[in-house]
């Protein structure tokens, strides 16, 4: 009698996938031209010199070749993909002011009710702009700064500080959709954390993408000032339709000396989104960026967020996990570049592959000449729970420095049937014993997301026990 | 990595690269290690009389053959027993259709594979011995190698013979000096091969060996390479290899010498129960360059690969270690593991490495470790304490290495070349060894 195998289901996305009307919705025309990226810089007000920053990224967007080496990128035709979309409201900064739609849109999503229950501040993105922002008094008074960038862009006091810092760690040339995202990006948050500062609750941004076809490109820039400390949660989701949209956002964080930065996401847009992402943090003597991450939506994803450890003893740990169901390829994993002596790295991803879906870790460590005496230790371990899926682990080593200590370990299998035996034989049932394993394998990534978080990336990758997996 | 060779190369002797050991799945591209570029001059005498086969069929010397077309037989003989369906059950043929619902019209239900995902596919489709054999460095490289070694020679084991070949290649100043062979090894045979990789310690020019073995059922292939060359050559060794049910290879590469080496092999382990064990050695000082790739593919059931490899790097050299298990669908029961360790012993040194494993089946294993650093704190201040400074301690690393390969050389000529190498870098090094090894 053949095996029987149980089934992982798939997520329930019946949560994710309301679709508003976009009737009262100005939304340019797809493709992309210079008269478009004008278009977006006129409507936005802004100085010239970002203008002149956009037409020099789309010339960079247009002389660079698609890559090559990723999921393919052929149903992702950006004559077809609209890069801006206004919501028929400006940003609030409270809920009874958001169209009613939209706001009952959030409430689904529990975004609200998480910013009255431990946020010290929200932002909610709408296609292309920001719906509703706001922070707590109290985190106002410590001098805490959590605005819209484009805002932020129009106020004196921040405009040389974000020109300075504005796509310096994510230059246009670095490929081709940061040049995309540098010609037509829109939305996103500006953070600013003064030295000494230390911000008890997290900080937390929701991007929405609710038109059809169209792209979504916030860029999010957070400053941590030496000493200081922040906890910054990113979310996003989509609707489903049955053309290709596409997210190319841009996160730039700045960690200061002896400073600290914990940047959460979960990732889970819809299985029509083209998920091409780039994040990216420096960070200064003595400071931290912390990393988590749960990739679970997108039909194609390339996300690697990255740590530049420029100053000496700094640090990075990178946690993430990776669920790829049917009609998903995901490609993801971190990128690290030891820069300073004594600097330290930890890298721990997890990844499942379900129902067809393919899930790649690709990961980079470079430690420069200038990163004598660090260590770097990476752990990559992939389940597959069938045999029509797949998983691939391509991690990368450049080394070049003195007394710099690699460990790199990467396991690729499914549950152990000695784990389940053992399991069994003190009285747990198989189907049990196989949900405990599964649950426990994604354990590291959960426990260090807030209980909601944790809750929710639990619920998506619920199993429904049917016979034995494997 | 390019290599330096013929930098002093005349203008009617203009390098043209090759570009060799290319990954099978691509990383990103800035890191410049998906693949090596290998300069070699473009019209480069071939060394007459540079490769010296030596074959001893079950203890009686045979004079060995050329039969440019035996091997490309045998792997046609060899393609109807591996039809698809026959490795898939029941169960796995009723699963093929989820696995190629890719249809335009469905363009976003279906998973949009990479380019390697989706030609790894279209073989799993379309698989016969000969369309799926390659050879670790590719076609640009096994092609040049091809050409310049005029044709290999055929070591054709009977079934249960036991053959035992040396294969002596020997550099000269401007020429490149390569021996080709192509193994056939039948049913239960058991195929030896030694490949010493040799030069005068003047001139510069290339050496290289062209591999390619088909181990038939329950035969066992093994092969040890040392490569010797002085630093003004270029080593191009590459290997293909395809194994049948219960077939074993066993791959020894001793990379010492050599301004540029590069490296390649490819097993394609296609029987049920083969197995493929590579160990690497190497060691890289001055301004030398190592490349290497290794790819293991699984594809028959409870396959079981191992590489190995195990470095030191010492004064500007350079490394690049490419190493994939590739676990395909069907090779159920499999293992493929994966283990790393390089000393650097000089902070100029670079060294890179890529362990990929490819995964595309459930009742696999695929493991890697890796460990790359330089000597411990704790070991240094134990050898200071013994009045070892922190270079003569990264010597003795160099040396031992040395003494390894030395040790463990298959022939005579083999350890003579390691000798040569070793007293080019210690006046002493032949003394130290003691005269029973020496």
């Amino acid at each position: 009698m053949p095996k029987k195998r149980s089934q992982v289901n798939d997520i329930d996305r019946s949560l994710y996938d309301i679709r508003n009307s976009e009737q009262e919705a100005e939304r340019l025309s797809a493709g992309l031209t210079p008269q478009i990226v004008r278009e977006i810089s006129k409507r936005k007000d802004e100085p010239q010199w970002m203008l002149d920053f956009r037409l020099k990224s789309l010339e960079i967007y247009q002389s660079m070749p698609t890559p090559s080496w990723g999921p393919a990128l052929d149903g992702l035709d950006m004559d077809n993909i609209v890069t801006y979309v206004k919501p028929n409201t400006s940003q609030q900064s409270d809920w009874e002011s958001v169209p009613d739609d939209i706001k009952s849109t959030f409430e689904r999503l529990g975004i609200p009710e998480a910013e009255r229950s431990y946020l010290a501040g929200v932002g909610a993105q709408y296609d292309s702009e920001l719906v509703y922002h706001n922070m707590q008094d109290t985190a106002a008074k410590m001098g805490i700064v959590y605005s819209g960038i484009e805002e932020a862009l129009r106020e004196p006091r921040w405009e040389e500080l974000i020109r300075s810092k504005f796509m310096t760690l994510i230059p246009p040339a670095d490929h081709k959709f940061a040049a995309l995202h540098g010609a037509v990006w829109s939305g996103g948050s500006f953070v600013y954390v003064p030295a000494g500062v230390k911000l008890d609750f997290p900080l937390q941004s929701y991007f929405r993408l609710n038109a059809r076809g169209a792209g979504q490109f916030e860029h999010t820039l957070i400053i941590v000032e030496d000493d200081a400390d922040l906890h910054f949660i990113e979310g996003c989701s989509a609707p489903k339709y049955n053309v290709a949209n596409l997210h190319a956002g841009a996160v730039e964080l700045f960690v200061g000396k002896r400073a600290h930065l914990r940047y959460s996401t979960i990732e889970n847009w819809s299985k029509n989104m083209y998920n091409l992402n780039t994040k990216r943090a420096r960070v200064d003597a003595e400071g931290e960026i912390e990393w988590i991450s749960g990739s679970f939506g997108s039909h194609v994803g390339y996300l690697y967020p990255m740590s530049v450890l420029a100053g000496r003893r700094s640090r990075s740990s990178f946690t993430g996990i990776t669920f790829a169901g049917a009609g998903q390829n995901l490609d993801t994993g971190c990128k690290v570049v030891l820069a300073a002596p004594e600097t330290s790295a930890t890298v721990e991803t997890k990844g499942i592959s379900k129902g067809g879906g393919v899930q790649t870790f690709r990961s980079s460590v470079v430690a420069t000449p200038a990163a004598r005496d660090s260590t770097v230790s990476v752990s990559c371990q992939s389940l597959m729970l069938d045999d029509i899926s797949r998983s691939d682990t391509i991690p990368a080593m450049d080394i070049r420095a003195k007394n710099v200590d690699i460990g790199h370990e990467a396991t690729i299998g499914r549950i152990g049937d000695d784990k389940v035996f053992y399991l069994m034989s003190r009285g747990v049932s198989e189907e049990e014993a196989r949900t405990m394993i599964v649950n426990g394998f994604a354990e590291p990534v959960s426990k260090e997301l807030p209980l909601e978080y944790a809750v929710e990336m639990n619920n998506l990758i619920k199993l429904e026990m049917e016979g034995a997996i494997g | 990595m390019q290599n330096s060779f013929a930098a002093g190369a005349t203008a009617q002797e203009a390098p043209k690269a090759i570009t060799v050991n290319a990954m099978p799945a691509a990383t990103w591209g800035w890191l410049k290690m998906n693949d090596a570029e290998a300069a070699v001059p473009a019209h480069l005498a071939s060394a007459p009389n540079a490769a010296r086969l030596e074959v001893e069929v079950n203890g009686k010397t045979v004079n060995p053959t050329r039969d440019a077309d035996a091997f490309e037989r045998a792997l046609d003989s060899a393609a109807g027993r591996y039809a698809l369906a026959q490795r898939l059950g029941a169960g796995d043929a009723a699963q093929q259709p989820s696995r190629q619902s890719a249809t335009p019209e469905k363009e976003l239900d279906a998973t949009a594979l990479s380019s390697y995902q989706s030609g790894a596919l279209d073989l799993e489709r379309t698989y016969t011995p000969a369309r799926a054999f390659k050879t670790g460095m590719g076609h640009e490289g096994f092609g040049y190698l091809s050409e310049v070694s005029r044709g290999p020679h055929l070591i054709a084991a009977p079934a249960h013979a036991s053959v035992c070949a040396t294969l002596h290649v020997c550099g000269a100043p401007g020429a490149a000096a390569v021996g080709a062979v192509d193994v056939v090894a039948s049913e239960g045979s058991n195929v030896s091969i030694t490949i010493a990789l040799d030069s005068p310690d003047e001139g510069e020019g290339i050496v290289g060996s062209a591999v390619r073995v088909l181990a038939g059922k329950g035969a066992r292939v093994s092969i040890a390479c040392i490569q010797t060359l002085a630093d003004g050559y270029t080593a191009l060794d590459d290997t293909g290899m395809f194994l049948a049910e219960g077939a074993q290879a066993s791959v020894r590469h001793d990379v010492l010498g050599a301004g540029a080496s590069f490296t390649g092999l490819s097993a394609d382990l296609r029987g049920d129960e083969s197995r493929a064990t590579v160990n690497v050695n190497y060691l890289g000082a001055r301004s030398q360059t190592r490349d290497f790739n290794y790819e293991i593919t699984h594809r028959g059931r409870n396959t079981e690969s191992n590489i190995s490899a195990n470095g030191v790097l010492a004064g500007e050299s350079k490394k690049c270690l490419r190493g994939t298990i590739d676990l395909t669908h069907g090779c159920k029961g499999s293992q493929g593991t994966e283990h790393e360790t390089v000393l650097l012993a000089d902070e100029r040194v670079r060294n890179k490495s890529v362990p990929v494993i490819l995964c595309d089946e459930d009742e696999v294993a695929g493991n890697h470790g890796a460990t790359i650093g330089h000597i411990r704190a704790d070991q240094l201040l134990y050898l200071t304490c013994r009045g070892i400074s922190e270079d003569a301690a990264e010597e003795l690393f160099i040396r031992a290495k040395l003494e390894d390969a030395a040790i463990a050389a298959p022939s005579r000529a083999a350890r003579a070349g390691i000798v040569r190498l070793g007293k080019r870098m210690f006046d002493d090094f032949e003394e130290s060894l003691g005269e029973e090894i020496a």
